[in-house]
């Protein structure tokens, strides 16, 4: 491969397809679409020790080079063609069976192998897209065309029980193999193998009004003054936080201090305190996540779960559970090394400072704040499935 | 039937009448002087006496069959071993007791097969099991034609036969007879509020709660409707909101909620939304109108612990939430749409919701079509409507709500005995066997038979109209159907498949009538379509 080539360019942006930024030297496994961590605002390097993770995808080697295609072509399930009989297959391997049959000379017979064969990333085709730019090309053309059907594709199958919709094929199956298998548990203990009815009960469930009746009074604490706050603000419960915390965030809408716990009508809230995370986790709606939040929190999974729990919650990263890693200080506490290891491994230490310059904002100390509730918090995280997982698809 | 016996008792004396001296069956009094058609006291008191210490004031079930003896005082005799007990298999072998009683001038014409099946009032479509509707039948055409004998006769034996506890058989029995018996004694509107004062009583956020959501965990019946609207409402509004253009400016929704199924429809929209919307969550307001003739301060404690749980669970999902509760007294019509302020100075899009609320407005005069004039003035980007398919419209649309004819009557008996015998046998085979919060619907659809059958049709909450009929008030309107998308037919029946056996859906267009004459689906219990849901725009 290349890849020794490119990384002696790297320092010097020979390719003109990608900005200028500075790759680190993680290049060396450029041949998966795992890339490097990237830093929009080109924080220090990661040492060189730093665990290889998945960052946001479509972050291709520089050199590589850019196809382009249609989305016909795109989607064309015949994309190896043999040059002899313009027979078309789905898979290299086939193709090559095939012209096996065609008695070719040795020379011919060998996959030509350019010199300069280059890794190949793909654009999405759809112009609105943030993968359509090269910079953000996706290094797997299976990858790709699975992103554009998802994305921009029509939503072919569908979900029997749950009708939920998918574009792709193996995304419904994998749905269709956990759909209704998987049940619902409310704070109050009653089990549900039903999501509307869980979402029912929930919503009128006296576990609900007790918790609010906690934050309340947590509430009205915090919202005399954020300062130094010692147990009971800081019980932010994580879920609630998107409209009570709003009083001491970089961006402090003046409704906020009046009634901290009423709901913030207004709907640029959300997004301005989307905007600053944006950079760190990947960009999914704030609502999106608080009500899958809500959902997965409810079902229950395995203990084993319990870790990829608060890996999901961090690195689902939106407005919700970004305020909540920052506003639950014992969860963040008692799971420091899980989180850390996670937020070291993700985002690198930037992802670290994001966090932590959120706290500043914030105002509170959260390494002298005493959890009351640290088996509440605790009791939350049982059963999160991971967010990547089959989750992703609700 | 207590008030049966009640009256009996407490009137020991009354007019003689023309009746075979042998006959002992019971009656009760009228204590108004327009209804004479009771008039018949028990020959006397000692015959009395003996009928009075074999039934009480419980229903009485006789189980021995050996009747051989043909003279009228034995038959009371040997029934006191078997106490009254909420057994219900009992059905059968008493009807035979009737048929034993030579003296007991049994109508010949009457010829009612009892062969029972076993318990289940559903085994048999028609004959054996159905012994109720025939009776009740009997019984309504006899009250209709004034023949007090046969009115007699026929309200004794279902008495006999008839308990609240019962199978669905002898509940329908019960409840109809009940209601009989209050129109009889020109005692509706007085019985229905004695009924809802009772109900009212024992009304509790706690108990709503626990009977709404069983309700809807064990039966589509509520759900059906909730899953279609919803559906309908917010692909509505997200197609209404994504067709401006993702305007930057926030969007929002209004609901005006007119149900009577507290708010348990809205909470899955608020997931819906939460998980649904593009980019940010639109705010969602909700104004949730509870009408009633009288309202009670138990309805206004439930309706306010409600809107807090619905803030809070707002929250929870992370929308923006608004709740406000409307309690208004009087008929539906009356209320001031305008005055709510459902646009929000015409930032929001309006969404109306009607469910069971419709035909809540009293049929008189042209409410109806005024009420729904008044909706259609509001512009709202989409109107759902659910109700439930019965012809219970009263006979002539003229007065409609005066006193109404023999034929009105009869008509309207029978409607509701097909609809309130689907309604009881699904949540007989929805629900577990004992079961509370059954029993609190029972006795709600209870007081609705009161109300049909014993109570002006002007004054009634109670008349429901079929899919067709409100199809044609809508259009008259301005209304046009808005049919619902595949992705919500899929939802719906992807709902019902969570339920038991015997629910279907089907759509509303008869395949005769290509002009549609209704739109929208149709929730059949056993092919019997009870529950229509249809959503309307502009």
């Amino acid at each position: 491969m290349s890849n020794s080539t490119s990384m002696s360019e790297e320092a010097s942006v020979s390719s003109d397809h990608t900005r200028g930024h500075d790759y680190n030297n993680s290049l060396s496994s450029l041949c998966t679409p795992i890339s490097p961590p990237y830093h929009q605002q080109q924080q220090q390097e990661p040492s060189p020790k730093a665990k290889k993770k998945r960052s946001q995808p479509g972050n291709p080697d520089p050199d590589a080079e850019v196809i382009a295609l249609s989305p016909k072509t795109l989607m064309a399930t015949n994309r190896f063609v043999c040059e002899i009989c313009n027979k078309g297959f789905q898979r290299d391997q086939n193709l090559q069976l095939h012209r096996r049959g065609h008695n070719l000379p040795w020379k011919l017979r060998q996959r030509s192998s350019k010199e300069g064969v280059r890794k190949r990333v793909y654009v999405c085709p759809e112009a609105s897209c943030i993968h359509h730019h090269p910079s953000r090309a996706l290094g797997d053309l299976t990858g790709v065309k699975k992103h554009y059907s998802r994305k921009h594709g029509e939503k072919k199958w569908k979900c029997e029980k749950c009708s939920k919709k998918y574009a792709v094929h193996s995304d419904w199956k994998a749905h269709v193999k956990t759909c209704g298998t998987r049940e619902y548990r409310c704070d109050c203990g009653t089990l549900f193998s039903r999501k509307d009815s869980f979402i029912t009960h929930r919503a009128f469930c006296d576990a609900l009004a007790e918790e609010s009746a906690k934050l309340m009074a947590a509430d009205a604490a915090a919202a005399t003054g954020m300062t130094t706050s010692t147990s009971p603000p800081l019980l932010h419960h994580p879920l609630f936080l998107p409209f009570s915390s709003c009083d001491s965030l970089p961006n402090p809408k003046p409704n906020c201090n009046t009634s901290p716990y009423q709901v913030k009508p207004q709907n640029p809230l959300p997004s301005s305190l989307l905007h600053p995370y944006l950079h760190h986790f990947p960009a999914t709606t704030s609502s999106y996540l608080s009500a899958t939040t809500l959902l997965q929190k409810a079902s229950t999974m395995g203990p084993t779960t319990t870790r990829s729990a608060t890996i999901s919650t961090a690195a689902a990263g939106q407005m919700g559970s970004s305020m909540f890693d920052a506003g639950d200080p014992s969860a963040w506490q008692r799971n420091d090394r899980l989180t850390r290891d996670f937020l070291g491994a993700v985002a690198g230490d930037a992802g670290e400072e994001g966090l932590l310059s959120l706290t500043g904002a914030l105002g509170l100390d959260l390494v002298t704040a005493a959890s009351c509730d640290r088996d509440d918090h605790n009791k939350h995280f049982v059963g999160f499935p991971p967010v990547t997982g089959t989750w992703g698809d609700c | 039937m207590d008030t049966l016996f009640r009256l009996v008792s407490l009137q020991s004396s009354d007019q003689q009448s023309s009746f075979n001296s042998s006959r002992t069956s019971s009656s009760s009094r009228s204590s108004k002087a327009n209804h004479q058609l009771f008039h018949h006291p028990f020959q006397n008191q000692q015959e009395l006496d003996k009928y009075r210490e074999e039934c009480g004031n419980n229903y009485h079930l006789c189980v021995d069959e050996d009747f051989s003896s043909s003279s009228s005082s034995k038959h009371l005799q040997p029934h006191l071993s078997t106490p009254p007990t909420a057994a219900t298999t009992t059905t059968a072998s008493t009807t035979h007791v009737l048929f034993e009683l030579a003296d007991f001038s049994f109508p010949p014409d009457l010829n009612i097969d009892f062969a029972s099946p076993s318990s289940s009032s559903s085994a048999a479509g028609g004959g054996g099991g159905r012994w109720a509707a025939q009776l009740l039948l009997e019984c309504a055409r006899a009250v209709a034609a004034r023949d007090s004998q046969r009115v007699q006769q026929l309200m004794w034996m279902l008495n006999e036969l008839a308990s609240p506890y019962g199978d669905t058989e002898q509940k329908v029995a019960s409840y109809f007879l009940q209601a009989l018996f209050a129109r009889l004694t020109s005692a509706g509107p007085r019985t229905l509020r004695t009924l809802a004062a009772a109900s009212d009583r024992t009304c509790s956020f706690d108990s709503t709660r626990r009977t709404a959501l069983r309700f809807q965990e064990l039966s589509p019946w509520s759900s059906f409707g909730h899953v279609a609207a919803n559906g309908a409402i917010l692909e509505s509004f997200l197609d209404a909101a994504a067709g401006g253009g993702g305007s930057p400016q926030p969007q929002r929704l209004h609901i005006l909620d007119l149900s009577n199924t507290f708010c348990t429809q809205w909470p899955t929209l608020l997931e819906a939304l939460a998980t649904r919307s593009a980019d940010d969550t639109p705010h969602l307001s909700i104004t949730t109108v509870v009408s009633s003739a009288s309202p009670s301060a138990a309805v206004q404690r439930v309706m306010r612990e409600i809107g807090q749980r619905m803030e809070k669970f707002a929250r929870l999902m992370g929308v923006p939430f608004k709740f406000n509760v409307i309690h208004h007294a009087g008929d539906l019509s009356e209320l001031d749409l305008d005055r709510l302020d459902l646009r929000e100075g015409g930032s929001a899009l309006l969404a109306v919701n009607c469910v069971n609320a419709l035909h809540s407005v009293s049929p008189a005069g042209s409410r109806r079509d005024l009420f729904i004039a008044a909706l259609r003035r509001l512009q709202p980007l989409i109107v759902t409507v659910v109700e439930e398919e019965a012809d219970l419209q009263p006979a002539s649309a003229g007065d409609g709500g005066g006193e109404e004819g023999e034929e009105g009557f009869l008509k309207v008996f029978r409607e509701s005995l097909r609809f309130f015998s689907a309604y009881f046998d699904s949540l007989e085979e929805s629900f577990p066997r004992t079961s509370n919060e059954r029993l609190a619907l029972e006795r709600a659809a209870g007081r609705a038979v009161v109300d049909l059958v014993a109570c002006p049709a002007a004054e009634s909450a109670e008349r429901r109209e079929t899919a067709a009929g409100w199809s044609l008030r809508m259009r008259a309107a301005g209304f046009a159907p808005a049919a619902f998308s595949e992705d919500v037919a899929d939802d719906v029946r992807a709902l019902l498949r969570r339920y038991r056996e015997g629910w279907s859906m089907r759509s509303a267009e008869e395949a005769d009538d290509p002009g549609g004459a209704a739109p929208g689906i149709f929730l059949a219990w056993k092919d019997q379509p009870v529950v229509w849901a249809s959503a309307w725009k502009p």
